[in-house]
């Protein structure tokens, strides 16, 4: 065999005539047989290889998050950037939140309304819509539109900077890319969350009163008695809350991090917008479901 | 050097790539912008209007490729499992501990918390919810597959040969997702309900017989949750493959596509619902 095998052999394969017609006649690269590069890993293999991916960016999440509160910490937020991607994200994702909350809020009292002409307990209508809205359904179906809103939108916009590498010229200019883009979008996004839930309650249980009144001839202020009548206190409210804030964390450091983790171009960030969709939903999905356990 | 004041223009990847070119324009405020909003939700509700019938057409009268309906059967439905298996798990143990939290509250029986959760989840909650999780990862995959082949012209390349794309594309994507969508509920509901079962156990001690009660399920909720089931299947690939249909813009655009093809399934599913439970109460009640 005359092909040398080595670390030197690509560089002197491609190193010109010079070599080549001192040596061997340039004969057709000899075939090397390849190490499997891509061979389809099956069962166990490929329950591991899930398992240290998700391991992997589960780490590169809590990376990420001890950076931005690093940031948090000392004050070094970009507070231009903050305000527009407050606007962004917040004042921009209105229309949306206003749909589903309404539809929310009349989904519940719809779903609810066989039980209350069952039982006839037209008086606890309000309690009932406002305990699943309040508690459950507000946070989470906000979350999760928002989730395909911004977060998309987010992991779309640091993916595009990542491969058109904007984000090593601002390593360049020496300007912190963490508390530059990181940091505000993060701020921005669980803020956002925050206000969009509130704003959801409030127009989901408006959207439940008026239900209730056109199906089941509940009067608003029937429902609003059921409302504040002592069986729902500012504790269910706040459960709502502390979830919306903990679905915040995960969005925007899953978009986040996805968004910079994108590799392989333009497909790379379809592929990265995709996974950070799913990726948050579930994540949404299983804290939601230690949140509420821990909050009872 | 430019002062950063607030008419400093968006990066290019902020948002519809579109915008650029249009900010040369005054933005419009107030009422032209209700206007716009109003034209162009009439104009994107009329188009799928037409994606829905020439799918409905090109079902019945066009190429038979029961290969490319597998393969996305394959796509939509065995590679959502497991994501749907996790979530409607979880989903089941909060909505079985928060009913549960509830009841104690008012009446300390719980015997019947089996049996109205079972119904409410045939009738609403495995459909809808699965629904939304489906609108996520299936209408983003579809989205950013055709459009992706709008930006790099391989759909217009289908043009060229005569080929509707929605033909080639959305059709076998729509049957595939019809059919898939109703088996992976049927496989969310049965899921949520066992993890619900599991958590009733543990945290209120409901017996598994007393819990798994299906007096309260009748013929009216069957229906409509396989209503739900048909609605959402077609809802979720018309929408989102309406909107990989319409990306323009380059590989940015295919993100804002996937974007939109999000939000927008996730809004079909929410408003479907609506409608078929307002319907399905209004009939079965």
């Amino acid at each position: 065999m005359t092909s040398p095998a080595g670390p030197g052999t690509a560089a002197r394969a491609h190193g010109g005539g010079a070599l080549a017609s001192s040596g061997a006649p340039p004969a057709p690269p000899v075939k090397r047989p390849r190490a499997p590069l891509a061979q389809e890993p099956s069962g166990v293999h490929q329950l591991g290889g899930s398992f240290l991916q998700i391991a992997a960016t589960v780490g590169g999440m809590a990376v990420l998050a001890g950076k931005i509160a690093a940031r948090v910490a000392t004050l070094r937020v970009d507070g231009a950037e903050f305000m527009r991607n407050l606007y962004r994200m917040g004042v921009k994702s209105m229309p949306i939140v206003i749909v589903t909350a309404l539809f929310t809020g009349a989904i519940m009292v719809i779903q609810a309304a066989p039980l209350v002409e069952r039982f006839g307990a037209h008086g606890l209508l309000g309690w009932g819509a406002g305990f699943g809205t309040l508690r459950e359904i507000a946070p989470l179906l906000t979350a999760l539109m928002i989730n395909g809103r911004v977060g998309a939108n987010n992991t779309a916009e640091l993916g595009t900077m990542v491969v058109t590498e904007q984000i090593d010229a601002l390593r360049v200019l020496a300007i912190d890319p963490v508390s530059f883009l990181i940091a505000p979008r993060f701020l921005a996004m669980v803020l956002t969350l925050l206000l969009s839930v509130i704003f959801a309650d409030a127009l989901a249980l408006l959207g439940a009163a008026l239900t209730g009144d056109l199906l089941l001839g509940v009067a608003p202020a029937v429902f609003y008695n059921g409302l504040t009548s002592g069986l729902l206190d500012i504790g269910d409210v706040t459960s709502g809350l502390v979830k919306s804030v903990v679905f915040g964390v995960v969005l925007a450091l899953s978009s986040c991090q996805y968004g910079l983790g994108v590799t392989g171009g333009a497909p790379g960030v379809g592929r990265a917008v995709n996974a950070t969709v799913v990726a948050s939903a579930a994540g949404i999905f299983i804290l939601d479901y230690f949140v509420s356990f821990t909050l009872d | 050097m430019p002062s950063p004041d607030k008419s400093s223009p968006d990066r290019p990847s902020a948002g519809p790539p579109s915008s650029e070119l249009r900010d040369l324009a005054p933005e419009a405020s107030g009422v032209a912008a209700l206007g716009a909003a109003a034209l162009s939700l009439f104009r994107s509700a009329r188009e799928l209007y037409s994606v829905f019938v020439s799918t409905l057409y090109y079902c019945v009268k066009g190429r038979r490729e029961p290969g490319a309906v597998l393969l996305q059967m394959y796509e939509i439905g065995n590679k959502s499992l497991f994501f749907l298996t996790v979530v409607m798990g979880f989903i089941g143990m909060i909505m079985v501990f928060q009913a549960g939290q509830q009841a104690k509250r008012v009446i300390p029986d719980l015997t019947m918390l089996g049996a109205t959760y079972l119904e409410l989840l045939v009738r609403d909650l495995a459909a809808s919810i699965a629904a939304l999780m489906l609108a996520t990862r299936v209408g983003a995959g579809i989205a950013a597959e055709i459009g992706s082949m709008v930006v790099t012209e391989q759909v217009d390349a289908l043009r060229m040969c005569a080929a509707d794309p929605i033909d080639y594309l959305i059709k076998p994507r729509f049957i595939a997702s019809v059919l898939m969508t109703t088996c992976l509920i049927v496989w969310s509901a049965a899921v949520s309900f066992a993890t619900g079962m599991i958590t009733a156990y543990s945290m209120f001690d409901v017996s598994p017989e007393t819990f798994m009660n299906v007096s309260l399920v009748d013929a009216g909720d069957l229906a409509t949750g396989l209503a739900k089931c048909v609605a959402y299947g077609a809802a979720i690939p018309v929408v989102s493959g309406h909107s990989g249909l319409s990306t323009f813009g380059g590989s940015e655009g295919v993100g804002w596509a996937t974007t939109r093809a999000v939000v927008n399934s996730s809004l079909a599913v929410i408003v479907l619902n609506m409608l078929i439970s307002a319907a399905a109460f209004l009939i079965f009640r």
